[in-house]
């Protein structure tokens, strides 16, 4: 499985305690989220609602392009990609 | 020996420390920096358990043996899918019996039979037959005051806004719905006997049978566990509020009333803590040291709390982010060198 990097912003990262860059390896977006929390269990609350999808304000880039754009979650990733969480912020 | 005072705040946690004499504060911070803290507790064992929220990444709650190092619980309290509700903050923990229990928002109580590492739904009161009747109040579908009978643990008693007070006598099988003696807030079609928007409990710690109910409408008091309760507002300007709190040592009762639902602001801009030393027959307002002019901050309902120390000292945390602290009872007050962000909860520990 290709070897991908979750960047998480500060606020997660404290919460467990480790680097903001987590290396992961995973075939897909989806599975690489999965294998994030089943490493980090306490980012999964943080993470997905109670229906199981991101969170509304939660937002998910694969390398340049907003997750929420695609049409499955499930896209394959490449060696290198990057998943980049951040919090959806319009304004101030 | 020491006092520790946790300030929850909307962005982390503070803590303010000081020696018995509680003059003079040290000030430490922010925990959990971002985050919400809704509300802190500790247990028998001396171990803290911090509440946090973010309207971005859900809620959780944290435990620590040394305020230092924490660690998620990672089996908190949680919705299941199928009931479509969200939980959006635990708004008050109750750790003095042998089971823990959670209240939160989206109403609910939780309960944990292994000191807080797992929480499972009170279903009892959780899917009460009242339940598709329940409506928020300002503040949301909350449930936020649990209180627990330590010499009958068959025995706990729930405030949710806004729908009332309910009380279980066997352990949280089955709920009854306890709020005869208070007006009706917001009146549904079916259930007359709900829609009671509850603020504030406490029970006097010998007798658990009386307990003291600051509500939407007033100030209540029952001495029958809940069968019946009579306004206790002789003293008061006005008896809105959210907050109550009661010195264990001197059972001296405080409150904070605001003018009214409408405003929800300290009257004509004087800052007031009220104190009753007779069970709530008649009330006093304490000012000296408190901002008396142009002062317009509000005290959420957990932003109060005692140390139950001999004079008690009495805690406030407002919303304008100031902190209060009497080391005599009430009698007089300073403001702690600091402005936080908005206050949600305070809580106090005596180490020794």
């Amino acid at each position: 499985m290709p070897q991908v990097t979750v960047q998480l912003p500060s606020i997660l990262g404290r919460i467990i305690d480790e680097s903001r860059a987590i290396p992961i390896e995973a075939d897909s977006l989806g599975g690489a989220l999965r294998a994030l929390v089943d490493r980090h269990p306490a980012l999964g609350v943080h993470l997905f609602d109670e229906t199981g999808n991101l969170r509304q304000h939660v937002l998910c880039f694969h390398n340049q392009t907003n997750t929420r754009w695609l049409h499955s979650i499930e896209a394959p990733l490449a060696k290198g990609d990057t998943i980049t969480i951040l919090q959806a912020v319009s304004g101030g | 020996m020491g006092v520790l005072v946790i300030v929850g705040t909307d962005k982390g946690a503070f803590l303010l420390r000081s020696d018995a004499a509680r003059a003079d504060w040290k000030i430490q911070g922010p925990l959990f920096k971002g985050w919400k803290v809704t509300t802190v507790a500790r247990d028998d064992s001396g171990r803290y358990f911090v509440a946090t929220a973010s309207d971005v990444y859900g809620q959780a709650l944290h435990v620590s043996v040394d305020l230092d190092n924490w660690r998620q619980i990672e089996n908190g309290p949680a919705w299941a899918k199928d009931t479509e509700r969200k939980l959006n903050q635990i708004w008050t923990l109750n750790l003095q019996t042998r089971r823990f229990y959670a209240g939160v928002d989206e109403a609910g109580l939780f309960a944990s039979e292994d000191g807080g590492e797992s929480w499972s739904p009170v279903e009892g009161l959780n899917e009460h037959p009242t339940r598709d009747s329940w409506y928020p109040g300002a503040g949301g579908l909350c449930a936020h005051a649990v209180l627990t009978d330590t010499k009958n643990p068959k025995r706990i008693w729930c405030g949710i806004s806004a729908v009332g007070v309910f009380r279980s006598d066997d352990g949280g099988l089955t709920w009854e719905i306890k709020n005869q003696g208070i007006p009706m807030l917001i009146e549904d079609k079916k259930h007359k006997e709900i829609g009671r928007c509850v603020h504030g409990l406490v029970a006097d710690p010998n007798d658990a049978e009386t307990i003291y109910r600051q509500e939407h409408t007033g100030m209540f008091r029952t001495r029958d566990g809940g069968e019946t309760w009579q306004r206790i507002e002789t003293g008061l300007d006005s008896s809105f509020g959210f907050p109550i709190a009661m010195d264990r040592t001197s059972k001296t009762l405080f409150i904070i009333p605001l003018e009214s639902d409408e405003y929800r602001i300290p009257a004509d801009g004087r800052f007031r803590v009220y104190r009753s030393a007779n069970g709530g027959d008649a009330w006093d307002p304490l000012s000296n040291g408190l901002p008396q002019e142009n002062a317009y901050m509000g005290v959420l309902r957990d932003a109060l709390a005692v140390d139950h120390l001999d004079p008690c000292g009495v805690y406030v945390g407002t919303t304008a982010g100031t902190v209060h602290v009497s080391n005599d009872a009430g009698d007089s007050w300073t403001q702690v060198s600091c402005i936080l962000p908005r206050i949600l909860s305070v809580s106090v520990y005596v180490q020794e």
